[in-house]
């Protein structure tokens, strides 16, 4: 974060001076990050980690610009209409983004189409927390008092339409129960809501809560994933609790507007690669709670697109639900 | 961890070398906003936020939390010297302070002012070591329910409280609540009066609305005023008499009560304190008729409960997250930017964070004391500086504070329109303080609202079923109509009467 203002002033006013005259090899002036939530959150972390790798492998220096409000929507704005050059490029949050893009109530100024996917970063699972002296010890558990006691109990996410209220959605439809569904905004207040009983589960992500539960704050009540998270090996996932179809995560990864030219994707793949792959960026994710899931060119592009239709039938279903 | 731990950890960050330099260096920054007329505590820590970008999260609050408390001590010079406030805390102390001066005691009202603010500070910390603790861990009994009922309780008192008429301060409050309902609906993400503007999506930042309001609105008017006329005296004598010092202990005891107090209870202010202080010391002297001629307790007790609440206003800060006065959200939105949430979970998690910054409020408030002491002249001198120079440099702060935020042009046109609005509102002696808490504090209660809402699947009894909830609605509701009621009693009796 050391001298980001300073690093952006000095970038607008090269950009002012109008270095790139001359052509020359991509990049001939520092490159924007747009992330789009606040400084300290895990998106956030994650992007300074590797943007401080990658800036030596890149030559120019890269300045994280945090643009954060409505869920992501304000940073991802600015992010579509930016210029197709390489000197602005961001961080894009799936589903969240897809989310944006199909609740017509949010009006976005963007589309699927309106990004260039470059590379992926992080995948980061999804998580149901309980108390530790919850008396749910596992799903199934849940299920079962849910069908019990419809609508009653209580469920946290961290905003709606983001990767946790969906991940609910997939149980609600996969169990066929009906939660009471609340609200928040982040992880914080979600998981001091559950501490303080006034929710009796969470839904969030492994990202940043490890602390909690080795500190027994917390237990975890299923990963929702194919596999088990190797920050939790010990948790049984929600498909080997029999619930296949609940499956939920958030993504970050980097993407530039739409157009850009082959050349700069190909190059700053590389770039990103190289620094996903260096170690230290390992260690330091590691220690973040971050797992790494690197996705580049057409693995990227169709995994953006096929959560786009898997999400879409959710959006209808909670929209329809208000 | 037991209390003490926390103490121990708290004095070993705070005492880190360059946590010092970073609280001393918010102390001077401080006492200069609190010395220079135009500039209050909640500008001053708005527009240096942005400085506080590159330092560690502890630091950076640190050397804000610094400005913010340094400021009180600052604003009493100019009272003192000028006889205007140097910021709207230290009003009261021109009574007396400024008399004083006349009378070429400058010296010890200076003295006690320290002294005082000093002693207040260091009790309130003390206190909030002491009650932090257990407040955070009852802080986790609050719900939504609770926190929005406790959050309209706050506003009710800062709308009940602030400036002379009621229905002004109505109109600034519901001006502010309307100004959050700009941009995305907290809950749906539906835009709401954003009218395509995408800046507006992310709905009125209020730091720039801070800067705006009490940074360059401050300045417009400051333009008009006179060149402030500093008396010249030499400040040689700066301890108080030993008959001085007998009257000003009991002063600086109960400033330092009511201060903390009232620092708890949010939407009171930095200026209710000093107020009530004020007129306590009268009410219990011996010589009542002599405040405002130049007594020394009229400064040592509104000039303790000032410090004394500045840190005492650290407790629903800390514990709960919701910040009592403008500058306190400012110092919150400084949590927010450096990836920390104010609440019963930050003593949790980063214990490291809060006793550093309770320690070094501590530390901070011995550095005043030996700042303010020896170096009263050099302050007073800096009172000369002419406002062509001044202002311009303020005003260009001010811009560069603001855009360096986010690295946006928009918030730069917000701080100057509310610029504009804070010099008209002032004309017209309307309350600020209640537009920019409800600016702040109106997203937070929307929040509570509907996550209440949905705890109870659109049962609005939930707000009143639930105790703590309950009880703070009619301390709200009392409040509120209190001065209906008086006004309705006073009818009443004229009608009797007549």
């Amino acid at each position: 974060m050391k001298g980001r203002v300073i690093f952006s002033l000095v970038a607008v006013l090269i950009l002012a001076l109008g270095v790139s005259a001359y052509p020359q090899a991509y990049p001939t002036k520092p490159v924007m990050l747009m992330v789009a939530y606040p400084a300290g959150g895990s998106t956030d972390v994650g992007a300074r980690i590797v943007a401080s790798i990658a800036e030596k492998e890149l030559g120019q220096p890269i300045v994280v610009l945090n643009k954060a409000g409505a869920g992501g929507q304000v940073g991802f704005t600015e992010l579509a209409k930016q210029k197709p050059d390489g000197s602005y490029i961001g961080l894009i949050n799936l589903p969240a983004l897809n989310t944006i893009i199909l609740d017509p109530d949010r009006k976005a100024t963007f589309d699927i189409d309106t990004f260039t996917p470059i590379i992926n970063q992080v995948l980061d699972p999804g998580v149901i927390y309980v108390k530790p002296d919850s008396h749910y010890k596992n799903l199934k558990d849940l299920v079962v008092e849910a069908k019990k006691r419809p609508g009653e109990i209580k469920v946290g996410t961290t905003g709606i339409l983001g990767d946790d209220h969906l991940a609910i959605l997939m149980l609600e439809e996969a169990a066929g129960v009906k939660l009471r569904i609340v609200h928040f905004e982040g992880d914080t207040p979600q998981v001091t809501a559950l501490l303080g009983g006034q929710i009796d589960v969470s839904f969030l992500n492994v990202g940043g809560l490890t602390p909690r539960v080795k500190a027994g704050q917390l237990r975890v009540l299923a990963v929702m994933d194919k596999e088990r998270s190797k920050f939790y090996p010990d948790v049984p996932t929600s498909v080997e609790q029999g619930y296949p179809a609940v499956i939920s995560s958030s993504t970050r990864g980097i993407a530039g507007p739409k157009g850009l030219p082959e050349p700069i994707v190909k190059k700053l793949q590389a770039v990103f690669k190289k620094a996903i792959e260096n170690p230290e960026h390992m260690e330091k994710m590691d220690n973040a709670g971050l797992a790494i899931k690197m996705m580049m060119g057409d693995e990227y592009g169709k995994y953006f697109r096929e959560l786009h239709d898997r999400t879409k039938p959710l959006v209808d279903a909670a929209r329809k639900a208000r | 961890m037991d209390a003490l731990q926390y103490w121990i950890l708290g004095f070993s960050v705070a005492t880190l070398p360059l946590n010092l330099l970073y609280a001393f260096i918010g102390c001077v920054l401080g006492t200069l906003i609190g010395v220079l007329p135009g500039l209050g505590p909640a500008a001053g820590t708005a527009i240096l936020i942005p400085v506080t970008f590159g330092l560690d999260p502890i630091g950076g609050i640190i050397m804000l939390a610094a400005i913010y408390y340094g400021a009180m001590y600052g604003g009493t010079i100019t009272s003192v010297l000028v006889n205007v406030p140097g910021e709207a805390a230290s009003v009261i102390t021109c009574l007396d302070g400024y008399q004083m001066a006349k009378k070429g005691r400058a010296g010890p009202a200076l003295g006690i002012a320290a002294i005082g603010s000093f002693i207040g500070g260091t009790f309130a910390t003390i206190a909030l070591m002491v009650v932090s603790l257990p407040l955070a861990t009852f802080a986790l009994r609050f719900g939504p329910p609770e926190v929005f009922a406790l959050l309209v309780v706050g506003l009710s008192l800062v709308t009940g409280l602030s400036g002379r008429s009621m229905l002004a301060a109505l109109v600034m409050t519901f001006f502010g609540l309307m100004l959050c309902m700009i941009g995305m609906d907290p809950v749906r993400g539906a835009p709401r009066f954003t009218f395509g503007i995408p800046p507006l999506y992310d709905g009125i930042g209020f730091i720039p609305v801070v800067m705006g309001l009490f940074g360059v609105g401050e300045i417009l008017l400051s333009m008009e005023a006179p060149v402030l006329e500093v008396i010249k005296t030499k400040i040689t004598d700066l301890l108080p008499k030993r008959e001085e010092w007998r009257v000003s202990t009991g002063a600086i005891g109960r400033g330092t009560i009511i201060g903390f107090f009232l620092g708890l209870i949010p939407g009171i202010g930095a200026i209710i304190p000093t107020f009530l202080a004020y007129v306590v010391e009268k009410k219990v002297s011996k010589h009542p008729e002599k405040f405002g001629t130049g007594v020394i307790e009229g400064v040592a007790s509104p000039e303790t409960a000032n410090n004394s609440y500045a840190n005492g206003a650290m407790v629903p800060l800390l514990t709960l997250g919701i910040p009592g006065s403008p500058t306190l959200a400012v110092l919150m939105g400084a949590f927010i930017i450096h990836g920390l949430t104010p609440g019963p979970f930050l003593f949790k998690e980063r214990p490291d964070v809060v006793w550093g910054l309770i320690a070094s409020l501590y530390l901070g408030n011995v550095m005043l004391l030996i700042l303010n002491l020896p170096l009263v002249g050099f302050w007073a001198k800096l009172l000369e500086i002419r406002y062509e120079f001044l202002y311009p440099g303020i005003l260009l702060f001010c811009i560069l504070g603001a855009y360096s935020l986010n690295q946006s042009v928009f918030d730069v046109g917000v701080m100057i329109a509310f610029g504009v609005l804070g010099y008209i509102f002032r004309k017209l002696d309307w309350p600020l303080a209640p537009t920019v808490l409800a600016l702040i504090l109106g997203p937070m209660m929307e929040r509570a609202l509907r996550t209440s809402l949905e705890m109870s699947a659109g049962d609005l009894s939930i707000l009143v079923t639930r105790p703590i909830s309950a009880v703070l609605l009619i301390v709200a509701a009392v409040v509120l109509l209190s001065p209906a009621v008086r006004l309705l009693g006073k009818r009443a009796g004229k009608e009797d009467g007549g």
